[in-house]
């Protein structure tokens, strides 16, 4: 899994449906969240926490344009690509981390991904989880 | 019907079968709560159970229901079972066998009270069998009229040794619907032996877990049984029973608490310090799984 740490800087709610945001070096990200009506008290503005996500939710594009819904966004450099068969993994230097995705092998020839490239990854925060620190 | 809290502060060696064992609980049960009893057997549930209804003596230790003493081994106060007012429900009831439902409901009251009687009858579904005798009732029924019996008592505690156990899966969901219903509508303290997580969910309003002797774990269901330091609301554990490379990845194979079978994405950083065996956590957001019924 992808894991990012980050600090609470905002929480909103509505029910039992939380959308949460995280700070990560500057960078802020968002996590839709469903929690029971007294949420853990970990989860709260100001803490420190662990950004998780799953390699094969990371989105890559390239030259993106126009406006889209995804509400995480990395700007990336490409650093290693594992080609298999179906499936290839793509490991990405974001700021000073690592992140991993994992896309076709098809969507990797058809965006000619290629060592130094400059791409984004891209995240739904319904796709991102947090984590007690 | 009075309600209070009930004070545990007890020792009990036991010999179990797997070796001596010190039963040592030390906790408050609130008055009306639902209290299951939860964890593998040997763990020492049902002995507690018994040592509540007086049936097994600790070796030392105080239990109090309010301000009265039941157990005192200071004092060398140990109240029998008969005067403790509790109800004690095992999954093998023994109903009796020459009377109705009605009189085997009536046997049980304190003082004769028909409108209770009906109430009850009414209250598990059993008013149109009320002039049978056991032997033609079905398994279910035998166990609505071992309920309504033990209710019938008026008892201050209601204690239920697996009560459900010995009935299949339909029967069990509603008969636990009937004991929440009689619960809410009677709010008698009821502590409830359990190891079916699912039953625990549908009825507890308080879990105490006990491992080896000891409570581990206390709270409401939901807080007991899901990992609070991960926001995934999908939270399965299991055990890896195999690790497959594919392409770029591992297809992990994973065998929940009750069997099922799941298959995960991992990849190589995941498994650093997994291997086969290895009980692991499984989880997802509450977003990505579809739900359909079964048929």
């Amino acid at each position: 899994m992808n894991k990012l740490p980050g600090k609470i800087s905002k929480v909103q709610q509505s029910g039992a449906i939380l959308l949460v945001d995280v700070d990560v070096d500057g960078h802020g990200f968002s996590a839709l969240l469903i929690e029971s009506a007294t949420h853990p008290e970990w989860l709260q503005v100001g803490n420190t926490i662990d950004l998780v996500f799953k390699e094969t939710e990371v989105t890559l594009a390239k030259n993106l344009s126009g406006i889209i819904s995804m509400r995480n966004r990395m700007k990336c450099t490409v650093q290693r690509i594992e080609r298999g068969e179906l499936l290839s993994k793509i490991s990405l230097k974001f700021q000073e981390y690592l992140v991993t995705s994992a896309i076709t092998t098809r969507a990797v020839d058809s965006l000619q991904l290629a060592l130094g490239d400059e791409v984004e990854a891209l995240v739904k925060a319904n796709e991102v989880s947090l984590m007690k620190k | 019907m009075e309600n209070s809290v009930i004070f545990i502060d007890i020792e009990k060696r036991m010999l179990t079968a797997n070796g001596p064992m010190n039963l040592s609980i030390h906790t408050t049960i609130p008055a009306g709560e639902l209290v299951a009893l939860f964890g593998e057997s040997g763990a020492g549930k049902t002995t507690l159970l018994r040592i509540l209804a007086g049936l097994v003596t600790p070796d030392k230790g105080l239990i109090k229901f309010g301000s009265t003493i039941w157990f005192d081994s200071e004092k060398k106060i140990n109240i029998p079972p008969q005067l403790r007012n509790i109800s004690l429900m095992f999954q093998d009831y023994a109903l009796f066998p020459n009377m109705t439902v009605e009189q085997n409901i009536q046997f049980a009251q304190p003082e004769k009270d028909q409108s209770k009687v009906n109430e009850l009858l009414a209250l598990f579904g059993l008013t149109e069998f009320r002039k049978r005798k056991p032997t033609g009732l079905s398994g279910g029924q035998k166990q609505r009229v071992a309920l309504a019996r033990a209710l019938a008592r008026k008892p201050q505690l209601l204690l239920l040794d697996e009560p459900l156990s010995a009935l299949d899966a339909e029967m069990r969901i509603a008969l636990q619907d009937e004991i929440a219903q009689a619960h809410q509508l009677l709010g008698v303290t009821t502590i409830m032996v359990s190891h079916d997580l699912n039953e625990v969910f549908r009825l507890a309003t308080q879990v105490l877990c006990i491992e080896n002797g000891s409570i581990t774990r206390t709270g409401k269901p939901e807080e007991v049984f899901s990992d609070n330091s991960i926001s995934g609301k999908v939270q399965i554990t299991g055990q890896i029973a195999r690790i497959e490379k594919q392409d770029t990845i591992n297809v992990v194979t994973v065998i929940s608490g009750n069997n099922q079978i799941i298959k995960v994405i991992a990849f190589e950083s995941d498994l650093e310090n997994l291997k086969i065996g290895d009980r692991v956590m499984v989880f997802s957001k509450a977003f990505n799984p579809i739900i359909s019924k079964l048929r």
